[in-house]
């Protein structure tokens, strides 16, 4: 007998068991004549499946609910009448089932015939040929001929619509199986998709009718990956055919860390499909991913090692042994002259974990200072800063799933639906299943009101209040006696707590006290306050709308303090979790990105830690913190920092106060850019190491969760070497010898130094697809949930959280507040998204301006709008909407001419120094051309190309 | 007085003001002492210990009795 608990780590990733995995206790069976048990709640078709017997079968697909419409998976079942559909019969004990005899082949081949008497008959041609489940079926079943003929009314002609960039939608091949309508609503939670007319009038209809881009389709691909047909089809597959063979891979965009199987013809990449074994999306996958993988072969890769003696000298394309030797020789006398000091480098959280590992390693071997940092810089220091202070380690609580068990999900500055779109369908799903929602959020955020998504409450905070807000909450659980006094009690620092009440308790934290501050009313506040608190599981979802702030840190803690004081932590269904923003956040912070952290968050002056890594690397590593990514700058522009290498970021446009920062690239003797485009940043350059693409090598990537997965090369490196193979050779060009021969080997080194990756090798992640740190002796499958039991700190530490205003104030010259954010199609700095058809959906950033306050100053939509702080100005386009409030205006930064950054200033976040992105005092005004910082930039950007190309064509030209 | 330097003032400054909430002087000075401490390179607190001996009127209370406590 075979039993089945049907767990997920059992099922096979490339089966589909027709219907989703029940939970329940187990009922047996049999299916033609054999007995199997599987639990409560199981269809008879994926029962049959587990056994190993397919059920022929159309419109059901394990990612959907049993929908029972195409009545091929008819089955029989001892002692009941007629034949019902094995997709929507759940397993009952004691059954007798049988999935094939004549009478159930009869039915099955004229269900398909009927199909088939209403389909084009140009298999050879379709493009789904070798990879076509109506084909499939139609063999299955033995279909051998079509008795209606095709004379009488059909859909054969219906128009295809090619309207998306990226897969086409042909009506005429369509079945009405609803898969790709369940699977934009299931899924997806879009609900963009819907059946039009009746009977024979069915049609599949995007929005209102409308073309698929036209409609609300948000292009996440679930409709094709669900489609049995060619109706919805890849245009890539129209064009090249079907795959041939694939690789299971990472996805290179933001924090969830998707995986998905690139599926390929030799080298090339035809399509990226979401791995349904992936733990972290579960078959799931966002515009992005699954469809924004085209730069990786754009025209403008840089794809040879670059060198120039400033930055207004052509650069000469060499190979990587001049490269190299030039860039070592430059730091070198840079050290001699101005000290060891001098110069450093940032580690690149689009990068592995391996590369991080390596360029760390680099700086503190051989550059031999403590001068790292990394782009967590500017988004998610606070975070591990503030769960470090009060949980005792640098990382989220929680696995993505754990949304499924919260009653209660609060969103804090961060906006899913656009920045992690695979998570925010996760997270819809529970919502539409039950949970209730609270958004915190100055801007009206698609998950506030969406289909079949309300939230409760919406806290329209004020920018810059953070701390207001969670004070108030704190307050007003143990004003109304809503903590977990047990939970603390028994897991909580209590001379801690009782120092923190005392504060928290003072009535200027007090709702009533805080309304003002916030725009948010007292009693939504306590309504929200109640909300969480009684949810029995409730969660905090948080983005850099949290870290971005002067008091980024201190909000982090406030949020730990709120989990701690209601007990929501240390099992599923609630905790802290912080949405990273790029791929790689996450890792890049674990492998000794910082420059007061060695790898896994020991502080450079841990002797016994310093210790380890100095006997494995045989240097002296120093016990005083670096300079971090705002103190090199100041450096640079103060004369006392001469030399950076940057692997993979983009200061220039990322990071604020753009004047700033260009005055310190320029101020620079070597500036080193490794980076697969000649971006912002490797404009101020002297050398450029061409980077590779995640499709170009192997390694790791981390997510939000903590979970490493793997990353598989699928093509080779355009220029000849993966990012960690440059880093190695430019370490011994430098004199400090690196000899791994795989990735692999930098994995085995960092799982040797770093008790939290102690069990993590390359062999276990093949073996089971990921593992979540701390991964060692202690939980040697890794940790899901962290905190279980006790906090790794031993006690959680309420720290004080006092509201300290930012110095960035409305006055009368800046009367407004800008604050910045992200859009679905675009990634970061663009400089991946742009170059993919993802920019027809973002062709230039614009700003949100509240209806009253466009009319006050005399804006109409699309007018340019002089954008000005205390720290530049720039222009932009208007875009009138209500979802910002008045007084508050928004943009995004994915275009660099937009020049978001010229506006932002140096505040930061008084631990880290993260930048305070998300309150800018501007003054608004309608003006008629772009800024001058806008116009200088498309000088230096057209000069810069130039003296780029120049050099390529003369070499072309001495080859000719 | 150069950016770097400014910048130095208004970070010691936010860490003094997030440091001295409810605590004694000293304690508050202590605790921004050693954030500073952890966090900034020796070259940042050399800048900052000489900005305190040459003048430091722009250091507020609690920032100039936390850097005075710098090794």
């Amino acid at each position: 007998m075979l039993q089945y608990f049907d767990p997920k780590q059992r099922r096979n990733p490339e089966v589909d068991y027709g219907t989703p995995a029940a939970q329940g206790s187990l009922v047996r069976l049999t299916i033609d004549g054999r007995t199997i048990e599987v639990p409560e709640g199981t269809s008879i078709m994926r029962a049959a499946m587990l056994a190993s017997i397919k059920i022929p079968k159309l419109c059901a697909t394990d990612s959907l609910e049993a929908f029972g419409s195409c009545r091929l998976c008819l089955v029989e079942i001892e002692g009941r009448r007629g034949l019902p559909s094995s997709c929507t019969t759940p397993v009952e004990q004691g059954l007798v089932v049988h999935t094939y005899n004549p009478r159930l082949a009869l039915v099955r081949r004229n269900v398909m015939e009927l199909y088939i008497s209403d389909h084009p008959l140009d298999c050879l041609t379709c493009p789904a040929n070798g990879n076509c489940e109506l084909q499939d079926v139609a063999g299955e079943v033995g279909l051998r001929a079509v008795r209606y003929g095709f004379e009488g009314e059909n859909h054969l002609a219906a128009e295809p619509d090619t309207s998306h960039p990226y897969f086409s939608f042909d009506a005429s091949k369509c079945i009405v199986c609803s898969r790709c309508v369940r699977a934009c609503e299931e899924v997806q939670g879009t609900f963009a998709l819907t059946i039009d007319g009746r009977g024979f009038d069915s049609k599949v209809a995007a929005g209102q009718d409308e073309s698929f881009l036209d409609s609300d389709c948000v292009s996440c691909g679930a409709c094709v990956q669900a489609c049995p047909t060619a109706t919805l089809m890849e245009k890539t597959v129209i064009e090249q055919g079907q795959p041939e063979h694939s690789v299971i891979t990472t996805c290179a965009y933001c924090g969830v860390g998707c995986a998905f199987k690139a599926e390929l013809k030799g080298d090339q990449v035809v399509r990226m499909v979401p791995y349904k074994g992936g733990a972290a999306n579960q078959g799931h996958s966002c515009v992005k991913g699954r469809f924004a993988f085209g730069y990786a072969t754009h025209k403008e890769r840089v794809t040879t090692p670059m060198i120039r003696d400033s930055i207004d000298a052509p650069w000469q394309t060499v190979s990587w042994d001049e490269a190299m030797t030039f860039a070592a020789n430059r730091i070198r006398q840079i050290q001699q002259v101005y000290g060891s000091d001098s110069v450093g480098g940032i580690t690149s959280s689009r990068c592995t974990n391996e590369e991080t590992y390596l360029v760390q390693k680099l700086v503190r071997a051989a550059f031999g200072n403590n001068n790292v940092d990394t782009c967590a810089r500017v988004c998610h220091s606070p975070t591990g800063y503030g769960l470090k202070a009060t949980l005792g380690e640098s990382a989220g609580t929680q696995a993505f799933e754990s949304v499924e068990q919260a009653d209660v999900i609060m969103v804090i500055g961060a906006n899913p639906t656009d920045a992690h779109p695979v998570f925010a369908s996760r997270l819809k799903r529970r919502l539409r299943a039950g949970a209730e929602l609270i958004v915190a959020d100055p801007r009206r955020i698609d998950l506030v009101s969406g289909p079949h998504v309300q939230a409760r409450h919406h806290l329209k905070l004020l920018p810059g209040t953070n701390v207001a807000l969670i004070n108030a909450l704190a307050h007003t659980i143990i004003d109304e006696g809503l903590q977990d006094q047990a939970f603390i009690e028994a897991r909580c620092d209590l001379e801690a707590f009782a120092r923190w009440r005392a504060f928290i308790m003072e009535p200027r934290n007090a709702p009533e006290a805080l309304s003002a501050a916030l725009g948010v009313s007292a009693e939504s506040l306590r309504s929200a306050a109640r909300l969480y608190a009684k949810a029995g599981n409730a969660a905090i979802y948080y983005g850099l709308g949290v870290t971005e702030h002067s008091q980024g840190s201190t909000m982090v803690m406030g949020i730990a303090n709120l989990a701690m004081l209601t007990g929501n932590l240390g099992r599923e269904g609630v905790g802290v979790n912080p949405l990273r923003g790029q791929n790689n956040v996450q890792g890049a912070c674990d492998m000794g990105s910082f420059p007061h952290e060695l790898p896994g968050y020991r502080h450079v002056s841990d002797q016994r830690v310093r210790q380890a890594f100095e006997a494995s690397w045989g240097v002296q590593i120093g016990s005083e913190p670096g300079l971090r990514i705002p103190n090199m700058l100041d450096g640079a522009i103060s004369g006392t920092y001469k030399g950076l290498y940057c692997q993979g970021e983009d200061i220039a446009q990322s990071d604020p106060n753009t004047h700033h920062v260009e005055a310190a690239l320029r101020n620079l003797d070597c500036l080193i850019v490794q980076d697969i485009f000649l971006n912002e940043t490797a404009k101020f350059a002297h050398v450029f190491f061409p980077g590779a693409t995640f499709l170009e090598k192997d390694g790791t990537f981390t997510n939000a969760e903590r979970r490493i997965s793997p990353v598989r090369r699928v093509m080779q490196p355009l220029s000849g070497k993966a990012d960690w193979e440059a880093t190695m050779a430019f370490s011994n060009a430098l004199g400090y010898p690196m000899n791994y021969q795989h990735p692999s080997e930098i994995m085995a080194e960092i799982a040797s130094l770093t008790p939290t990756f102690s069990g993590v090798s390359y062999q276990r992640l093949d073996e089971e697809g990921s593992l979540q740190w701390p991964c060692n002796d202690a939980a040697p499958s890794g940790t899901p949930t962290m905190h279980v039991d006790q906090f790794v700190r031993g006690k959680g530490y309420f720290e004080r959280t006092e509201f300290i205003a930012t110095a960035e104030k409305v006055t009368r010259r800046f009367p407004f507040l800008l604050t910045t954010g992200r859009i679905l199609s675009q990634y970061n700095v663009g400089a991946q998204t742009r170059r993919t058809a993802n920019i027809g959906w973002h062709e230039q950033d614009l700003l949100e301006i509240h209806p009253q306050d466009a009319e006050d100053l005399g804006i109409n939509e699309l007018d340019a709008v002089q954008v000005a702080s205390r720290a530049g100005e720039t222009v932009l386009a208007a875009r009138i909407t209500d979802r910002v409030q008045p007084g508050v205006v928004y943009t995004t930064f994915h275009h660099p001419e937009s020049g978001a950054n010229v506006v932002t200033t140096d505040n930061s976040d008084w631990a880290t120094n993260c930048p305070e992105y998300k309150v800018t005092a501007v003054h608004l005004k309608k003006v008629e051309r772009p800024s001058d910082w806008q116009t200088e930039h498309l000088a230096f950007t057209e000069t810069q190309v130039r003296l780029m190309t120049q050099p390529t064509k003369r070499a072309l030209d001495e080859t000719a | 007085m150069d950016q770097e330097l400014t910048h130095l003032i208004k970070m010691a400054n936010q860490i003094a003001a997030h440091c001295a909430p409810g605590e004694p002087s000293n304690v508050a000075a202590d605790r921004a002492a050693n954030h500073i401490t952890r966090f900034w390179a020796p070259s940042m607190r050399l800048q900052i210990k000489a900005y305190l001996l040459a003048d430091g009127v722009l250091l507020d209370d609690t920032a100039q009795d936390a850097v005075s406590r710098l090794g």
